[in-house]
């Protein structure tokens, strides 16, 4: 009997591990069953049409759970709010946008499932997100398929966008040049030669932890070791005692805001890491890594993937966002700009191919939205002005590098201070 | 492919013993496979004395924590047979409950204070985690567990699961899905450096507290009558009844001591690692309860064995073994797999009667 017992609960551990996996139940095989038939219909018309009276609906997808809730919420409220101001301008040919936002989660299968909900809908017209780039993964396959076009105001994997997706744009930087521009910083500016490389698995961080590796490499510089996290651990000093055996010079982290702030403290408590230098990225550039590092975030170096923000255009959002939410932007996260940029950039293209048919309905043609949306040029955007190129990258803008001093982040290098 | 049909035909003849010296075969095998492998790499990475006495303190303030929320779930393993899986939240429940108690304590100044008034504080912080662990336990225990005392084993199993999915994503709605991170006031901040070996305060606090807890438990239940009465319903609840135990009452008061060590970890998890949210009770919940099996669950000794032997395997196995740290949670289940195969009732066995068996 305690044997069996004992295999039922091994059973359960593996149960319960899935489902921590999954998260979400995985409502994804009806959409999928649904999805031939809509596709189906599509490809008779590949039109969206959209009854007078209707609404113009554009998918979110948003991280407002898992490990950076607090940014996906502020990208969430920027395109909420790039909503608000389509309407106010009248919206388009008298029809209103809606944002129907889903919660990506930040994660895969997440992802996934909000990409077949999308894809079963026939009046999504476009998406903006995900928020993560591992979310995104989840949603291009689907939504290649659907043939819906979406722009990420966030997702930086290189992969995101590829020839072989002409629904995938990004007014995100891509980590390419990241992890480039980190590995010059670290090699050239603070000329250090050693770095121990530490990611948290993402699809985002472990990629952008490459980028950087690769790149420190070829540079001349020595990467100690590169070892990975999971998202969600909180103890990490047996890790930074074995990356501490071999003394490196600097560590830097791929990853988002929890981990890279308690791997900041606990380095403090590791033997021969207490003077090293820590970098991490723009998934770490927040007020929530600020909190989790506390004082040991003093001195350390993050990069961010900036818009070539046009000062008057900002304030302007600041305030409607600080009058709307009642917090400034900057305190949720960095990326409210990007998407404010990627709704407004959505609602270009879609004016840009809609017409409204004799019975007064608005008619979208699907395979002239997609691209629409790669021939966007000179776009003016919070983030600067917007030109899209073939392959759906859309950023303006520069990677930036920040020191935290007296507890707030301050640039020492990078675009805007060339 | 060609040794199949001659196992299987072995198997027929003489199933049980030739099955029984193939695993004791492969046991072996696996035993002489790691001894090999932490050999071969001990050698080639030469990491010095320092480095491994640093791991295995890091697997010790783990083990502690393990051990806190393992003899949870083996105190009621040990009274109820069932496995109570939504333990991990509740010693989350603490953690939350600290973070909020700590803000209390630092919004009067008492954090900053000369070192007394942060002791107390800090105590007394430690003592409303556990009362609201203690409370969420209780509360388990009668909505949750009691109306299916008598349904088959399987049942309330599935009630602790949705238990814990209920209090994970009630704390998720209620406080948010962002972390909180607790601000260690100076008094614990920092910690010991002995060489090239550095103790944080909030470890070795970890460590200390975890075993005088685990001695008041011992005390309480070699000791007191209530002891007694505890051991005399896991013994045979029936018969206990019929000598005039309160049964209810003993289950009762197991819950409230399981919950009262699980939310005590909870609130000095949250110092150490400083971020606690509404899953932060789920792994380390699924890692005790290995730890509560690796040592025989209903077993107590055991359970506290058990999670240091898993809290130094997790800290020590990825650098003696060789392989990235990421795979720590990879060694600690295998372990368990390894555990049900050869020993399933534990290193130290189950020590109840084969009755309830």
């Amino acid at each position: 009997m305690a044997k069996r017992l004992a295999i039922v609960s091994l059973f359960l551990v593996a149960a319960l591990m899935l489902a921590a996996c999954a998260a979400a139940p995985p409502a994804a095989e009806a959409p999928a069953e649904e999805a031939p038939m809509e596709e189906a219909a599509a490809d008779m018309s590949g039109k969206v049409v959209i009854a007078s009276g209707s609404m113009i609906r554009i998918g979110g997808s948003f991280a407002l759970t898992g490990p950076i809730p607090d940014p996906g919420l502020n990208i969430r409220h920027g395109a909420e709010l790039a909503v608000d101001d389509l309407n106010a301008m009248g919206g388009l040919e008298g029809f209103m946008f809606e944002l129907v936002a889903e919660d990506g989660a930040c994660d895969g299968t997440q992802g996934t499932n909000v990409g077949n909900k999308f894809a079963a809908d026939e009046t999504i017209v476009a998406v903006t997100g995900g928020t993560c780039s591992g979310e995104t993964f989840g949603l291009v396959p689907i939504l290649q398929e659907a043939r819906i076009p979406f722009v990420s105001p966030s997702a930086t994997n290189p992969d995101i966008t590829s020839a072989d997706c002409d629904v995938c744009n990004r007014v995100a930087l891509s980590d390419a040049l990241q992890g480039a521009t980190d590995a010059a910083f670290v090699v050239s500016d603070l000329g250090i030669t050693t770095v121990a490389v530490v990611h948290d698995n993402s699809d985002y961080g472990k990629g952008l932890a490459e980028i950087f590796q690769n790149n420190v490499m070829e540079m001349g510089g020595e990467v100690t070791g590169f070892e990975g996290v999971q998202v969600g651990d909180t103890d990490f000093r047996a890790l930074l005692a074995k990356v501490g055996a071999d003394g490196p010079q600097a560590i830097f982290f791929g990853g988002y805001s929890t981990e890279a702030g308690l791997i900041a403290q606990q380095m403090t408590e590791t033997p021969g890491l207490e003077e090293t230098a820590f970098m991490s990225v723009d998934g770490a550039y927040t007020k929530q890594y600020l909190e989790a590092a506390g004082d040991a975030s003093e001195g350390t170096y993050i990069s961010f993937v900036a818009g070539a923000d046009s000062e008057e255009m900002n304030a302007e959002f600041d305030a409607k966002y600080m009058e709307k939410y009642g917090v400034s932007p900057d305190d949720l996260g960095p990326f409210h700009s990007q998407s404010y940029d990627s709704v407004k950039l959505l609602a270009a293209a879609i004016a840009a191919v809609a017409s409204v048919d004799d019975s007064g309905n608005l008619v979208i043609d699907r395979e002239e939205l997609i691209s629409a949306i790669r021939s966007v040029d000179a776009f003016e955007g919070l983030t600067g002005t917007i030109k899209c190129d073939s392959m759906g990258e859309c950023g303006a803008g520069g990677v930036q590098i920040f020191q935290v001093m007296d507890g707030d982040f301050s640039q020492v290098s990078g675009f805007g201070m060339e | 492919m060609t040794s199949s049909p001659v196992k299987a035909q072995a198997a027929g003849t003489d199933g049980r013993a030739a099955l029984k010296q193939f695993t004791r075969a492969l046991g072996v095998a696996i035993v002489l496979l790691v001894i090999w492998r932490v050999t071969t790499v001990g050698l080639a990475e030469g990491y010095p004395v320092s480095f491994w006495i640093s791991q295995a303190l890091n697997g010790l303030v783990l083990g502690g924590v393990y051990a806190l929320v393992a003899l949870g779930y083996t105190l009621v393993y040990g009274i109820l047979f069932m496995i109570n899986f939504a333990h991990g939240e509740v010693m989350m429940i603490g953690g939350i409950t600290g973070f909020f108690a700590l803000q209390f304590a630092q919004a009067r100044g008492w954090m900053e204070g000369p070192w007394p008034v942060v002791v107390v504080a800090l105590l007394l912080i430690m003592f409303v985690g556990m009362a609201a662990s203690v409370v969420i336990g209780v509360t388990l225990e009668r909505l949750a567990y009691r109306p299916l005392r008598q349904a088959p084993r399987l049942v309330p199993l599935i009630s602790a699961i949705g238990a814990s999915l209920f209090l994970q994503y009630s704390v998720l709605l209620i406080f948010g899905v962002s972390p909180h991170s607790y601000r260690k006031p100076a008094l614990i901040s920092g910690g010991l450096r002995l060489g090239d070996v550095f103790i944080p305060y909030t470890g070795a606090i970890i460590f200390v507290t975890s075993i005088l807890l685990m001695l008041a438990l011992f005390f309480i239940i070699q000791r007191t009558k209530l002891g007694r009465a505890m051991r005399a319903v896991a013994e045979d609840r029936s018969t206990a009844s019929l000598m005039g135990v309160d049964v209810n009452a003993v289950i009762v008061v197991t819950f409230m001591l399981g919950s009262a060590l699980a939310g005590a970890a909870g609130v000095m998890l949250g110092f150490h690692n400083t971020v606690v949210k509404f899953n932060s009770g789920f792994i380390p919940g699924l890692k005790a309860f290995t730890a509560a099996v690796l040592g025989g669950i209903g077993n107590i000794p055991g359970a506290m064995f058990g999670a240091l032997i898993l809290g130094l395997i997790e800290a020590i196995g990825p650098s003696a073994l060789g392989i990235p740290t990421e795979y720590k949670d990879v060694i600690a289940f295998t372990l368990l797999v390894l555990i049900l195969i050869f020993r399933p009732t534990g290193l130290f066995g189950e020590v109840l009667s084969e009755k309830k068996a």
